[in-house]
């Protein structure tokens, strides 16, 4: 166990830890975010997708001893209800999920892609969506809304 | 945090209308459900018992109360599925939600809305039919009053009149619309509370540990199997606040949750062993010997005797797997136990029924136990929710706190109640016309409603075989055939099995619809026509002809008239089904219908679909777009199952524990769907939730069948499947399994000391002719670092760095350089020693001379021999300026008291002298000469790379004595377990190591060309970042100086090589073990997947696969990369607890086929791996 410097979503926090524990416990558990959801703890899901330093990144399985003093983003972090971000706003407009428990690795699987290539193929969002996995079947309404936050994005 | 407030709560507050209905056993006036409360400030709440299970009910239900109040949508808010506030409505199960709990909701409304409509009436003075209302408005002329200001401040309490009016059809305004999702913006933004997100004061968290025989609960070993629990296998870990232990049940309680995780995983746990299950690789022979009594749901006609006069015979047995219900998110819960009550936060789909069952866990009365429900992952059938219910309520209950327990994805996985397998058999046959004579139809369904776990493994419930009478669920087909019979064969579960969405109805339908597509076949009918000779149901038939026109249906008699070019053949198959839902006989849900369109690789065996059509008659649509997107969910979710699912067993319990085990359809894999939903407003509504699902099976199986002429009656349809399939029935040529080599022979392992008894007797010989014992040198009471500049201890540091003296010198969780890390030997352990400037304990005591003695010639300050496994063999050809330089910088550290443990080696080894056998003969002391032949860069490098860097050690095999055999340098060897792969002309890197990439390799822990460093060399190269970019140069200009240039063409071309490999390795057919690398592995090594935070190492360019020894592979395989050399690098997780000994074999088996294929397989993997499985620690079920 040692201290520990998070940033999260722009603001910094200091935690005793051993440096193994998983990033997703810490978001979850000491930072209160409920949008990092755990799925499988194996990085095959998404489920628990927050961006570091922009990059997509997979928190079940990510010692958090590795992302010391990198810019964490959840899904918190994109936007809120009242001010989403573009991919959330798409996402909410084309009813991108059903239960909605894969929709933050979806949302913030496709925000990472745009924030790497802004106009991406239809190609492009179904491979970068090719291991998230989503039971409910709402895959349809999902690569709609990707689509969407790319006109979303184009037009900003 | 939730609000919990109760019916009482609602009840006592004013100024509202409430409409309420009297419990089935009302104990007083007060003793009511409530369905709907108009409040005077216009705010509506609805109350429904079923829960949302993300098919988006809330939205439906809200439209409906809005609807016959008369209120705007968004004034509506839907509570759902608490027990303390929503009235009993049973299990959310068969997609009852609409067609039957909505109804007494609408009535309510309409209760309310007369009433307020009658009070409007009498304070306008004008009849009610005169007034019309308008979100809440009820308008006279120019006279209008609010809902609100009609109910003030009274409190108004009704009682639900089933006769209050409904209104038409065709006034509707809310109902038929389109309805926006009203949770998305929360579950879009991280602001819905899931059951997972629950918070309470003073939570802590807990784990459980399930028994071996994972996902079985019938058997007398249930709940008895236990045998010791050693809680001194956790006794060093934070945080651990109780371990609970109750006959099977054993569950962790921490302060926080990684702790409660870690020791869940570390808890030694002895079993007894476990009874096998029966055989389920062979489901029609496991469910005929299920023990099973017969149940005839009809019987027209004679069906023995028309089936002994039919002119063909058509006997057919269709099989069904077990499917997963696969939620996305493992179940958790929140317990808070006290002595006179117990709440429970949980996602359970049967609130009430799950207070029942903890009543009887907890045993306390039910008035004492409030089940908050909230959102989960979509289950779509009984999953763990309630499991994990009970089990948070003993933890709870054990430590007097609120506890949050989750499920991991192998316990949700294993354990989760199956989607059961199913057999369906068909005697049956035709006329001499064509027509069906006699259709007998038995179908075994062996599933019930799965005990709650905790009442199981802890014995409350008896684990006695149950039995539920589901598998009757349109068990009797859609058609009028002359002579018809069906028989449900009930039985108990074999494993753990409950409903999943189209319970037994969607089995049941693969059977009926294929086996009259074979039947139109026989009879050379469309088969579209010849459903339709059997189909009386209008609707059905209006249906089955919308299809038939949207897909411009081309009536054909025999399968192939699509065509297909190469390999590929088209294919389209028509299914028809009702799922008839509830206890039999039931009541018929939607009406569907599909037309799936495939492409059959006839080489592969791949079935892909091109394109679902899917009809759909529900009556009138709630929310159109809600029934839209629930087809959507319905499709896809079905065609995974059809295509990809299958829940595996080893011999005792479910293997299945992750995703890579059981694929999932994913993204790519989507095919378009167009969607036909019939207008039918007039019709009430019909459940919408599971129809679409139904057909799936059957639809598929057809259009395989019209693309090749080849049936498949056994799900699913996995590219192996169907390419034997095609190749029995001759439509693919049966090829020779690829050429593969003959197994290896596996190498002997070349281990550091391996095989050092063989020389053991020569060398007691050498060493007692050889040097007397060493004289010892005297010690110094410590000397004054400060007589070193700071740059002298800098560079210390870094050559310190270099020698990896911290690697070993340092032991797992211990002070740096204190000593104590156990390294194996095959001759028994030792323990490296304090290297901090300690006087007693360290080598505070030592001289410099002391320390270049040891240095230099392996012997210790007092002494004595030291072992070979200290390097001294290379250190010595360090120059006295740098031993000076480490010496300063180990004095400048802090002292650290800690005493060597002894040694743990079996005698000779014990007897140190004998070193001096093994020096006489191996060891050439002095520092290193540089080659004058040489350029500066290389005698730097070399300098660096033999002396204190040692690559040797590990990077060179060993002869019997353990020392470095000279003619075989760098031809690669051991460490701790692990290959060292060779680093000379002997390299099998598919691309040959270049100076620049053993540069790149060095600094940053990672060649693209080659892979990232890991096992015992991931410490190796976090150590080297201490060193300046020329020296790691220089060490990559010398270790490549023997290698043969590499040309860019040849890396060209090795890419190119990789690359295809990649791309196949994607493919669908890549069978079992390439599945388990799509779904486990590829998102972080293929080089097409997304970047994520981390490298993507490329397989195709990893020496380990073509290496002899597939040692490396497995271990990284089974233990991952927890700490990587370098944080850029990210991590990889162990896959050793998920996957089983026999997938990884598969996984193992494919990637060497897949990216060495030149190479042979790797002999006796099974063993290799379970070898390797046992040196790792505690593996949890
Ligand atoms: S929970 Fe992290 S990928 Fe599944
Ligand atoms: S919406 Fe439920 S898992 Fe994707």
């Amino acid at each position: 166990m040692r201290p520990v410097t998070l940033c999260v979503n722009g603001s910094e926090q200091v935690l005793v830890l051993a440096d193994d524990t998983p990033l997703l416990f810490i978001l979850r558990n000491d930072f209160g975010l409920n949008g990092p959801k755990y799925g499988c703890g194996l990085g095959e899901c998404g489920a628990c997708t927050v961006l570091v330093d922009g990059v997509a990144a997979r928190a079940c399985c990510l010692p958090v001893g590795l992302v010391e003093g990198r810019e964490i983003t959840t899904l918190e972090g994109l936007g809120t209800a009242e001010n989403p971000h573009p991919v959330q706003a798409a996402f909410i407009a084309e009813e991108g999920a059903q239960c909605g428990y894969c929709l933050n690795g979806m949302i913030m699987t496709v925000a990472a892609l745009l924030a790497r290539d802004s106009q991406p193929s239809d190609n492009a969002i179904t491979e970068a969506l090719r291991y998230n996995l989503c039971r409910c079947g709402a895959h349809v309404e999902i690569l709609r809304a990707a689509k969407r936050a790319v006109q979303m994005t184009a037009q900003r | 945090m939730t609000e919990k407030r109760s019916t009482a709560d609602y009840l006592a507050a004013g100024s509202q209308l409430v409409v309420v209905r009297d419990k089935a056993n009302a104990t007083g006036a007060d003793d009511v459900e409530i369905f709907v409360i108009v409040s005077a400030d216009g705010r509506v709440t609805a109350f429904n018992g079923h829960v949302d299970l993300g098919t988006g009910i809330g939205t439906a239900l809200g439209q409906i109360v809005a609807e016959e109040l008369d209120v705007a949508f968004p004034r509506v808010t839907v509570v759902l599925g608490d027990t303390e506030r929503t009235p009993n409505q049973g299990p959310t199960i068969a997609s009852e939600t609409i067609q039957v709990s909505a109804k007494p909701l609408a009535r309510a409304a309409a209760t309310a809305r007369a009433v307020l409509l009658a009070r409007a009436a009498e304070r306008l003075d004008i009849a009610a039919g005169d007034l019309t209302v308008t979100d809440g408005v009820v308008t006279a002329g120019a006279r209008t009053v609010t809902y609100g200001e009609l109910i003030g401040q009274e409190r108004i309490v009704l009682r639900i009149d089933m006769a209050a009016p409904l209104k038409p059809v065709s006034e509707y305004r809310v109902v038929g619309q389109k309805a926006a999702r009203v949770d998305l913006p929360a579950k879009a933004t991280g602001g819905l509370v899931y059951v997972h997100d629950v918070r309470v004061p003073d939570m802590l968290h807990g784990r459980v540990v399930r028994p071996p025989y994972a996902g079985v609960d019938v058997g007398d070993f249930v709940g008895t199997s236990l045998i010791d629990v050693d809680q001194s296998s956790i006794a060093d870990l934070p945080g651990i606040v109780a371990v609970v232990v109750i006959g099977d049940f054993i569950g962790i309680v921490a302060e926080r949750e990684e702790q409660a995780a870690r020791a869940a995983e570390r808890l030694r746990v002895t079993w007894k062993p476990i009874p096998h299950l029966r055989d389920l690789t062979d489901i029609p022979t496991a469910l005929r010997e299920n023990p099973s009594t017969p149940r005839e749901l009809v019987h027209r006609g004679d069906v023995e005797v028309t089936r002994a006069g039919v002119a063909q015979p058509m006997d057919r047995t269709y099989v069904w797997p077990y499917h997963l219900h696969g939620s996305i998110g493992p179940s958790c819960s929140v317990a808070d136990c006290q002595p006179d009550r117990l709440t429970l936060w949980s996602g359970t789909q049967n609130p009430h029924m799950l207070r029942a069952d903890l009543a009887k866990l907890m045993a306390m009365p039910e008035a004492r136990i409030e089940i908050i429900r909230l959102q989960a992952a979509g289950c779509y059938g009984r999953n763990c929710a309630d499991d994990v219910g009970g089990d948070a309520a003993l933890l709870s209950r054990a430590v007097g706190r609120p506890v949050r327990v989750q499920l991991t994805r192998e316990q949700e996985t294993a354990w989760e109640p199956k989607g059961t397998a199913q057999l369906m058999e068909v005697r049956g046959g035709l006329d001499a016309t064509g027509d069906v004579a006699s259709y007998d139809f038995s179908v075994r369904y062996p599933s019930n409603g799965a005990p709650l776990l905790a009442s199981l493994l802890t014995g409350v419930v008896p684990p006695v075989p149950m039995v539920f009478t589901m598998g009757d669920r349109t068990a009797i087909p859609p058609y009028s055939y002359g002579a018809l019979r069906a028989t449900a064969h009930d039985m108990a579960p074999i494993v753990r099995a409950s409903w999943l969405r189209g319970v037994s109805s969607m089995p049941n339908s693969f059977a009926h619809e294929s086996w009259i597509d074979e039947a139109a076949a026989a009879a050379g009918v469309d088969p579209i026509a010849y459903r339709l000779r059997y189909l009386e149901d209008p609707r059905a038939v209006d249906l089955v002809r919308a299809m038939a026109d949207r897909v411009d249906w081309v009536p054909h008699t025999a399968p192939g008239t699509l065509g297909g070019e190469g390999d590929i053949l088209r294919g389209r198959g028509f299914a028809y089904a009702v799922y008839v839902h509830g206890q039999f006989p039931g009541v018929p849900a939607a009406w569907s219908a599909w037309v799936a369109d495939v492409e059959v690789n006839t080489a592969t065996g791949d079935v892909a679909l091109t394109k679902i059509t899917v009809g759909q008659d529900s009556g009138l649509m709630i929310n159109p777009a809600g029934v839209q997107h629930q087809i959507h969910g319905n499709v896809i979710q079905s065609i995974s199952r059809v295509l990809k699912e299958e829940v595996t067993f080893n011999q005792i319990a479910v293997e299945t524990k992750e995703w890579g085990g059981y694929p999932m359809i994913t993204f790519p894999e989507i095919p378009p769907i167009d969607v036909l939903m019939m207008d039918k407003p007039e019709e009430p509504p019909l459940g919408v939730g599971e129809s679409a699902s139904v057909p799936s099976a059957a639809a598929i199986a057809n259009a395989i069948y019209d693309a090749t002429g080849v049936r498949f009656r056994e799900l699913p349809f996995t590219p192996e499947r169907v390419l034997a399939g095609l190749q029995a029935a001759g439509v693919a040529q049966a090829k020779p399994p690829a050429a593969l080599a003959a197994p290896a022979k596996p190498a002997k392992p070349r281990g550091f000391w391996a095989g050092l008894g063989i020389g053991l007797a020569g060398l007691v010989g050498i060493g007692t002719l050889a040097l007397p014992i060493r004289s010892a040198i005297a010690p110094i009471s410590g000397i004054d670092p400060t007589l070193y500049s700071a740059s002298t201890i800098a560079k210390g540091k870094t050559l310190a760095a270099l020698g990896d003296c911290a690697v070993c010198h340092t032991a797992e969780g211990g002070q740096p350089m204190a000593g104590g890390l156990g390294l194996e030997t095959p001759f028994g352990t030792v323990f490296s020693t304090n290297l901090t400037p300690d006087v007693k304990t360290g080598i505070g005591a030592w001289s410099f001379d002391a320390f270049r003695r040891a240095m230099r010639e392996g012997i210790g300050r007092d002494g004595r021999h030291l072992y070979p496994v200290f390097p001294y063999d290379h250190f010595t050809k360090t120059t006295d300026a740098d031993l000076e330089a480490i010496y300063a910088y180990l004095m400048a550290q802090t002292p650290v008291g800690s005493a060597t443990s002894a040694n743990k080696l079996a005698f000779p080894m014990n007897m140190r002298p004998l070193m001096a056998g093994w020096n006489a003969l191996y060891l050439k002391t002095g520092a290193f000469q540089p080659d004058t032949a040489r350029s500066e860069i290389w005698n730097r490098g070399a300098y660096l790379v033999e002396g204190l860097g040692h690559c040797s050690s590990c990077h060179t095999p060993r002869n019997a004595l353990g020392a470095e055999l000279a003619s075989q340098r760098y031809a690669g060897g051991v460490a701790e377990g692990w290959e060292a792969p060779a680093l000379s002309t002997l390299s099998r890197a598919p691309i040959p190591w270049s100076e620049g990439e053993l540069f790149t390799y060095l600094r940053t822990g990672f060649s693209p060309l080659h892979g990232p460093a890991a096992g015992p060399m991931a410490p190796v190269i976090h150590e080297l970042q201490a060193l300046p970019d020329e020296d790691l140069r220089a060490m990559a200009h010398y270790l490549a100086s023997d290698l043969p240039p590499v040309t860019p063409e040849a890396e060209k071309a090795a890419i190119a090589t990789a690359d295809a490999r990649n791309a196949t390795a994607l493919l669908p057919s890549a069978g079992p073990g390439g599945r388990i690398f799509q779904g486990a592995c590829a998102v972080c090594h293929a080089p097409t997947a997304p970047p994520l935070f981390g490298v993507k190492p490329n397989l195709a360019f990893n020496s380990n696969l073509h290496s002899d020894r597939p040692d490396n592979l497995i271990r990284t395989i089974l233990r991952g990369v927890p700490k990587p050399a370098i944080a850029d690098l990210g991590s990889m997780p162990a896959f050793g607890p998920v996957l089983s000994d026999s997938q990884i074999a598969d996984l193992v088996r494919f990637l060497r086929r897949q990216y060495a294929p030149g190479r042979p397989e790797w002999a006796d993997l099974d063993k290799t791996i379970s070898r390797l499985r046992e040196t790792s620690t505690h593996i949890s079920q």
